[in-house]
């Protein structure tokens, strides 16, 4: 799907202007909402999760107020998302669906009102991992962007990308074995799990590279060290933080 | 070949699905119940092997809505997407399964229900329409169709109001009386929209039931007659009912791995509906 125009409410766009589903966007569609969105994408092992809570603890210490929101955390959905994961219910269709309506909860319940409120809200993982995951696993790519037409449109979305065996190099160490949805079990690509993950995260890494001219995603190269990964990311979210000088709680 | 509204789930093969899909659609306290509770039994003596479905009865999803309606923090999006979960579940677990057995489906409501929810709740139309774009096109779709007049006394002398069927989410500080009002006002005008773009079969479900069920007999046999035929033929195939048993178990068997989840299954497969009708079938089942 092309996106050829956007609403611009504040330093936020919603992603699909023609399709806005959540009620308050419509009927506030010309207000300025305050925060700011950073989300962070990447694949299992490309080290996202680590640069966030950097960040989170990078623009605590600057005064900020910050909100982190994680993919799959809904307290209505989760046990669902749960009961599905442990007794393999999911198929690719409900599989999208339950994470949608994860995602739904989480933006009508906290992100949106929080960016209202001001805050700065960080995703570790946003719409882009159900793309990604859902087109991998067979879905239709117009039907699950379609889906997620109630999100709002991060003011930056990160991804980090690094080479499938690097990832892989830094789970094997550090987990004990990999889980059967997260490997792509399900669809029978393999019954080796590192090699069903293998492909799985492959067809995953494929979905992100089409997506990065599609939806504007800034690059980070997650081989780099952390810290220079981390100097990147700051230097970034500091020139959109400029512009919202009021968002500082204390001094 | 079965159709669905333009786009197609990887889990569902649409050829060899020979069984009808009939759908009963309509407000709360239309009587959809009452006539599915009567079709069912009608359906079987003539030898049709039938299954009933409805909303929320998924083993996804089901409970998880039932807790979630608990709450008062239930989001209109949210909703809207918890719904298609459930519905999306018991198409590809329930619905096409029996339909590739043979069976005929009666669902109490379909996705028509939902869109309309979803719409007066202030969903954007062709969002909540491309969602459902996967579902499967009904043989054919009966709309009990009844006016607020007629509806409200049956709600308030039997049930009573309900904080849902009341839209007490949309219309909060109304009492459930106005609430109740507006809220079937505006699913029945939406109802009559979706009326014409989906070309449901319009019955008037103000009639007494005696009256309604009779239209429906006379429509559904319509629509049957191709299948009561072939049901002559599969009197004398017991194999091919064994055949098809085995393809339901064999359908709920493959969603599991490991010795532990298999037994689980097996107690729940003997008392699937499908199994269930199976084999009290005898033989009379339609395939």
């Amino acid at each position: 799907m092309e996106i050829t125009s956007s609403i611009h409410i504040g330093p936020f766009e919603i992603l699909y202007p023609l399709k806005p589903p959540v009620l308050s966007i419509r009927h506030n569609g010309n207000h300025s909402y305050p925060g700011r969105l950073f989300v962070v994408e990447g694949i299992d092992g490309s080290g996202k999760s680590t640069q966030l809570s950097l960040l989170h603890k990078w623009l605590e210490s600057k005064g900020y107020g910050v909100v982190f929101s994680e993919w799959n955390s809904s307290p209505l959905v989760k046990d669902t998302t749960k009961l599905g994961k442990k007794k393999k219910l999911l198929t690719p269709a409900t599989f999208s669906l339950i994470h949608a309506t994860d995602f739904a909860d989480r933006t009508e319940r906290s992100i949106l009102p929080l960016l209202k409120a001001g805050a700065v809200v960080l995703c570790d993982r946003y719409i882009y991992t159900a793309f990604a995951r859902d087109v991998a696993r067979g879905m239709d790519r117009e039907w699950v962007r379609d889906l997620y037409g109630f999100a709002v449109k991060p003011t930056v979305a990160f991804y980090f990308r690094v080479p499938l065996e690097t990832a892989i190099g830094r789970l094997v160490g550090a987990r004990d074995g990999f889980k059967y949805y997260e490997a792509g079990l399900d669809l029978g690509l393999s019954a080796d799990a590192e090699d069903s993950f293998r492909m799985f995260q492959g067809r995953i890494i494929e979905e992100y590279e089409k997506m990065m001219p599609e939806f504007g995603l800034t690059i980070v190269d997650a081989t780099l060290p952390v810290e220079a990964q981390q100097a990147q990311v700051r230097k970034i979210v500091q020139a959109h933080l400029e512009t919202a000088k009021n968002l500082r709680i204390r001094p | 070949m079965r159709q669905t509204y333009g786009k197609h789930l990887p889990a569902i093969k649409l050829s060899d699905l020979p069984g009808k899909l009939i759908v009963i659609e309509g407000t709360d306290g239309a009587g959809r119940t009452t006539q599915i509770n009567r079709l069912k039994p009608w359906l079987e003596e003539l030898g049709h092997a039938t299954m009933d479905t409805g909303m929320t009865r998924s083993r996804l999803a089901g409970e998880g809505i039932r807790r979630a309606k608990e709450g008062n923090n239930l989001g209109h999006v949210t909703q809207s997407l918890f719904y298609a979960t459930d519905f999306i579940d018991r198409l590809e677990n329930e619905i096409v399964p029996a339909l590739r057995a043979g069976f005929i489906v009666l669902t109490d409501r379909y996705i028509y229900s939902l869109m309309a929810r979803a719409i007066i709740r202030g969903m954007d139309p062709s969002w909540i329409r491309s969602i459902y774009s996967v579902a499967l096109k009904p043989d054919v779709v009966f709309y009990l169709r009844i006016g607020i007049d007629q509806l409200l006394p049956r709600v308030v002398f039997s049930r009573g109001f309900d904080y849902w069927e009341s839209g007490m989410d949309l219309y909060p500080g109304h009492d459930m009386y106005d609430s109740f009002c507006k809220y079937q006002a505006a699913l029945l005008a939406e109802f009559d929209s979706l009326s014409e773009e989906y070309k449901f079969e319009t019955v008037d479900a103000a009639a007494d039931a005696d009256t309604v069920c009779a239209r429906l007999k006379n429509r559904i046999l319509g629509i049957l007659e191709p299948s009561r035929q072939e049901a002559v033929v599969s009197n004398s195939r017991p194999d091919l009912i064994e055949a098809m048993t085995q393809s339901v178990l064999g359908n709920l068997v493959t969603k599991s791995n490991g010795a532990k989840a298999h037994a689980e299954n097996c107690m729940e497969v003997a008392s699937h509906p499908l199994i269930a009708h199976a084999s009290r079938g005898n033989g009379r089942i339609a395939l």
